[in-house]
């Protein structure tokens, strides 16, 4: 008797559990298949503790060679021509940091290349495939690390070199 | 009072002796420029502003001078802020205020507001203010800072663009929308920065874009209805271009058949550039008008084999239709973005002996050109600050002697290339004093290492091909006042910025002073004839606005700029641009290194007074 009411308790917070967890995963799920390819944050009220859902994450995080590629994609897709040369500014805002807009973690980065901003940043999801844009986010996040491909040089002025 | 009112009735006798004086002396080579009390041999083509400010460079022929002249090299050393007011924008404030019948109409940088002040009342209280509410998204194809170069009145309206490429009427007693017209598409890139010039029934304007692959053009459109009556595109075969048989371009090298299409690889011209988002004059005695275009596009030169006609050409047409009269294409094959949209200044002026008509245009790409606005004719072309891009122009074949160690190609870094692609000046107009003869530049010097790169069209984002980074021109200056001698084609004299370039507009006033500002903010007075600092004041934020002048409703005089430190070479100050990538905002940071220390951003309308 005491097992069987043990049994029913273990199962009632199984099935507690399975539907909590549906609160979380099913809004995720939902907006990903309608929407853009990549990163959805649940809509509506999610009650307690359980509003701690997991971030995507880069799959080419640390990933050397992705970082190259992303380099290489942030000059074929102009990003180049609104974010600066080594995407410190211009047109559109500087990457590199410590300002995030729109955050800056990958999930984020990765969210405002895909769906766009308003202020003018395209949304990108239907152009560049997911597979190239966490490239890009992987690039973005080196900016200012020893990672960074093709850093920028700061050199001294040529001209005012060239007085000494 | 009554003194006062005499000394006024004795300058101007002493004016006029003076100036009939002068004429009658007159021999050669514009021998009376810059001589106090003489005044040179030069015949203004359009009415002077009467206290009053309704066109956006005071006067139909771009000369930004007034005969006012209550503040003078004497008192202006006591003049004293007497109004100012946040627009709350804190970006690139250029372009200046219009003042019509007492009131004064301040245009801000996206969202394009539109701000009526009475001039009639101490403090200059609001009357009104218009929000045209353009699309946030055309800040992102905003190439160099979200601005508006000002408006133009006429007909009992104010008329200027929004960044979203609607040109707006607004009813300048009642702040009322009266019409409003799209002439562009933020979706291929396309913006409206520049002021629209109305001449009679006519409002032209031009548009923007050149860095997105945009196809440049001007369009005219009916003030009254504001529906579009010709359209002229930089590019394109000749019908697209409005080149008919009365153009008449002076050089075999621009006369031809459908130049803006067979001089470009296939289609190229559809992606050309040649955009004109600069200055637009107007002579009513040739009944012309003259603007010039763009860069064309992609930047990288590779990738457009050709003349890429009607890039960096100056234009004059008829205002009515569209017309073109004649064309003179400044830099042919583009390798350095050197738009030439700066203002071209329509004076006649003793010309070797001879009155001619000219039109003056300091370019961009470093030199001075003056030419015959009838015709076309490049009558000189002189350097103002460091240019190695070319030796020299050639009169006889209107053609630069280019270097070809300064011209880049894919893949091959042309390394200190003077000026940079910001110029050896940029839009920010001059002024010409008919008083002195003399033009007042607002120069730059900047070099730049510059290499070509492959460039791939996506419509709406940039369409460059280009990694360029800019640094400090030889001499340990960036920026210069530089007064001209037209009639001699030389300097004068200069005054000199260590850390940042002159981005300002200048003016210059019948008292003999000439007024711009720094981009550190300090608002200066010269001495037209010396330039001797007579007064200066430090404002809020970099200057990269216009001066204006005009005369109250309590009769007295008056000066008003904008502060509000912006535009390509300013952004640098916002900190949206970090100054750690030497590569950013196409490659200004790398001249920009002291900016944000030296100012900051901000938006403020000042007026001075006495």
């Amino acid at each position: 008797m005491i097992r069987r009411i043990h049994m029913e308790i273990a199962l009632l917070a199984t099935c507690a559990l399975l539907l909590c967890s549906g609160c979380t995963q099913q809004p995720v799920q939902a907006a990903a298949e309608g929407g853009l390819p990549g990163v959805k944050i649940p809509v509506g009220p999610i009650p307690g503790p359980q509003m701690e859902f997991k971030m995507p994450t880069n799959p080419y995080e640390e990933n050397s060679v992705a970082m190259e590629e992303g380099r290489r994609l942030f000059v074929w897709y102009n990003c180049y021509g609104c974010h600066g040369g080594h995407a410190g500014g211009g047109m559109g805002p500087s990457l590199r940091g410590p300002v995030w807009i729109y955050g800056g973690d990958p999930a984020h980065v990765f969210a405002s290349i895909a769906e766009g901003r308003g202020k003018g940043m395209p949304s990108w999801g239907t152009k560049i495939p997911q597979d190239q844009i966490w490239k890009l986010v992987a690039y973005i996040e080196t900016l200012g690390t020893p990672q960074e491909p093709d850093a920028p040089h700061v050199a001294p002025d040529p001209q005012v070199k060239e007085k000494k | 009072m009554t003194e006062r009112i005499e000394g006024v009735v004795l300058t101007l006798i002493c004016t006029l002796v003076l100036a009939s004086y002068g004429r009658a002396q007159k021999i050669n080579g514009g021998g009376n420029t810059n001589v106090p009390g003489q005044l040179p041999s030069i015949h203004l083509v359009s009415p002077e502003p009467d206290g009053q400010w309704t066109l956006p460079a005071g006067d139909y022929a771009n000369t930004r001078y007034s005969p006012l002249n209550q503040i003078n090299t004497q008192n202006v050393k006591n003049l004293k802020m007497v109004g100012s007011m946040s627009t709350g924008i804190a970006r690139g404030h250029e372009g200046q205020p219009l003042v019509v019948n007492g009131t004064m109409y301040v245009i801000t940088p996206f969202p394009n507001n539109l701000i009526a002040l009475d001039l009639s009342k101490p403090g200059f209280p609001m009357k009104w203010k218009y929000e045209p509410h353009p699309d946030p998204r055309s800040q992102g194809v905003a190439c160099c800072d979200v601005v508006n170069r000002g408006a133009s009145y006429a007909d009992g309206k104010i008329v200027y663009a929004t960044l979203d490429n609607h040109i707006v009427a607004v009813d300048a007693n009642t702040g009322k929308e009266v019409w409003r017209t799209l002439v562009g598409d933020i979706h291929i890139g396309e913006t409206t920065t520049g002021a629209p010039l109305i001449v009679r029934n006519i409002v032209i304007t031009g548009d923007a874009g050149g860095e997105l692959g945009v196809r440049g053009k001007v369009v005219g459109l009916d003030l009254k209805t504001g529906k579009e009556i010709w359209r002229a595109y930089s590019t394109g075969p000749d019908k697209d271009v409005l080149i008919g048989p009365d153009f008449k371009p002076f050089y075999p090298k621009d006369q031809g058949k459908d130049l803006g299409v067979t001089t470009w690889p296939p289609d190229g011209w559809k992606l050309g550039g040649g955009t004109v988002w600069g200055w637009i004059s107007y002579d009513p005695e040739t009944d012309l008008i003259f603007y010039g275009t763009g860069n064309p596009g992609v930047w990288n030169p590779d990738m457009r084999p050709g003349d890429n006609k009607w890039g960096i050409t100056i234009f004059a047409r008829k205002p009515e239709t569209g017309e073109a009269k004649w064309a003179f294409q400044v830099v042919p094959h583009d390798a350095w973005d050197y738009d030439e949209i700066m203002e071209n200044i329509a004076v006649d002026m003793d010309w070797h002996g001879k009155m001619r008509k000219l039109l003056i245009h300091p370019g961009r790409s470093g030199f001075v050109f003056v030419l015959d606005r009838e015709t076309g004719e490049l009558l000189s072309a002189e350097k103002f600050q460091p240019v190695n891009w070319a030796k020299a122009y050639d009169l006889k074949t209107g053609m630069p002697e280019v270097d070809p160690a300064k011209v880049t190609h894919t893949g091959v870094i042309a390394r200190e290339v003077c000026p940079s692609s910001t110029g050896g000046k940029e839009f920010v107009p001059s002024a010409l004093s008919p008083r002195t003869g003399l033009l007042y530049i607002p120069a730059h010097n900047t070099c730049m290492d510059h290499e070509g790169i492959d460039a791939n069209y996506i419509a709406g984002t940039p369409y460059l091909g280009s990694s360029t980074t800019m640094y400090p021109g030889p001499g340990g200056y960036q920026g210069e006042l530089v007064a001209w001698d037209v009639a001699n084609a030389k300097q004068v004299w200069g005054v000199k910025d260590p850390d940042l370039p002159v981005y300002s507009g200048v003016l210059a006033t019948g008292g003999d002073v000439v007024f711009y500002g720094t981009m550190e903010g300090w608002f200066r007075a010269l001495d037209a004839h010396t330039g001797a600092i007579l007064w200066q004041m430090k404002l809020g934020s970099g200057i990269v606005g216009d001066p204006i002048t005009f005369k109250g409703p309590d009769g007295q005089q008056y000066v008003a700029v904008y502060s509000g430190v912006g535009g390509w070479m300013g952004a640098a100050a916002q900190p949206s641009i970090s100054l750690a990538d030497p590569y950013a905002a196409l490659g200004i940071t790398g001249a920009m290194k002291k900016i944000k220390q030296l100012t900051a951003p901000g938006g403020t309308l000042y007026v001075f007074g006495l």
